[in-house]
């Protein structure tokens, strides 16, 4: 289990730095997929399966299907063709390592301190995860997923007059 | 349970510290939306971690409202890249100012 999360672990780091880093954003949205494919595998790791199985088909599929369509079909030549300038990535490794020592510090001086629930592994398998999933998403959570729906609705509203409107 | 919860949120803080570096840095609108998609990834991560360690099912419904947001915001987003892109503007971030005046 260890030794999985570790492989896992820096697959994940490595993928991330590769959508950091990469200079043409095909290569970008490539390490984008296989950082997405690895984070679902972690939520495996963390007995969330439906996720793992959201995370695969809306993400990894969905929206990564879009970008890679977008970036075929506009073709875009990124920064390559933009002038360097270094000094960015300079402040911006700064700004990495001080805003990462803050979210570690604050890790280990504040700790989970959360009340644990009732919803041990032990019972969610007694019920299964997509019922329990389920169960909480259309009773406890109703509100939020009506909103959401709203809101997914907005969206797909709004981006076919984007696509249709002409702008000079 | 053998990994501790730690080094999931230990994980998460790096990935998203990543993320927040690539959107500062970065000027392809399209890379900065995936920096964006990386932040919220490593926050899904912390929320599920969390959920998990603390025996409940909250977070993971939380992650869940996540991706759907987080598909809405793409949907949107690429619209307005592919608009920009159409009007012949350059693919430069820092290019993109005509809301300042």
């Amino acid at each position: 289990m260890v030794v999985g999360f570790a492989i896992v672990a820096a697959w994940e780091i490595v993928t991330a730095a590769g959508v950091v880093a990469f200079r043409k954003p095909i290569y970008n949205a490539l390490s984008l997929v296989a950082n997405m494919l690895g984070l679902a595998v972690l939520f495996l790791m963390l007995n969330a399966q439906f996720l793992f199985a959201a995370q695969v088909i809306v993400y990894a599929g969905a929206v990564m299907v879009l970008f890679v369509f977008i970036i075929a079909l506009m073709n875009p030549e990124s920064d390559v063709a933009l002038p360097r300038r270094g000094s960015e990535w300079i402040y911006g490794a700064v700004f990495g390592v001080i805003f990462a020592a803050l979210l570690v510090s604050l890790l280990f001086n504040r700790g989970l301190t959360g009340r644990p629930g009732t919803l041990t592994p032990e019972a969610i398998a007694a019920v299964g995860n997509v019922q329990t999933v389920g169960i909480a998403l259309y009773t406890k959570f109703l509100f939020p997923v009506e909103v959401t729906s709203l809101l997914l609705l907005i969206a797909a509203v709004g981006a076919v007059y984007l696509a249709m409107r002409r702008i000079r | 349970m053998p990994v501790p919860a730690y080094s999931f949120l230990l994980l998460s803080g790096v990935l998203f510290t990543m993320g927040a570096v690539g959107f500062l840095v970065r000027r392809n609108p399209l890379v900065v939306f995936m920096c964006i998609e990386l932040m919220l990834n490593a926050v899904n991560l912390a929320f599920v971690a969390i959920s998990r360690y603390l025996n409940s099912l909250d977070g993971v419904i939380f992650a869940f409202l996540v991706i759907t947001v987080a598909a809405a915001e793409v949907v949107v987003g690429i619209a307005i890249i592919v608009q920009v892109y159409r009007a012949g503007r350059p693919m430069d971030v820092d290019d993109l100012d005509l809301m300042k005046e």
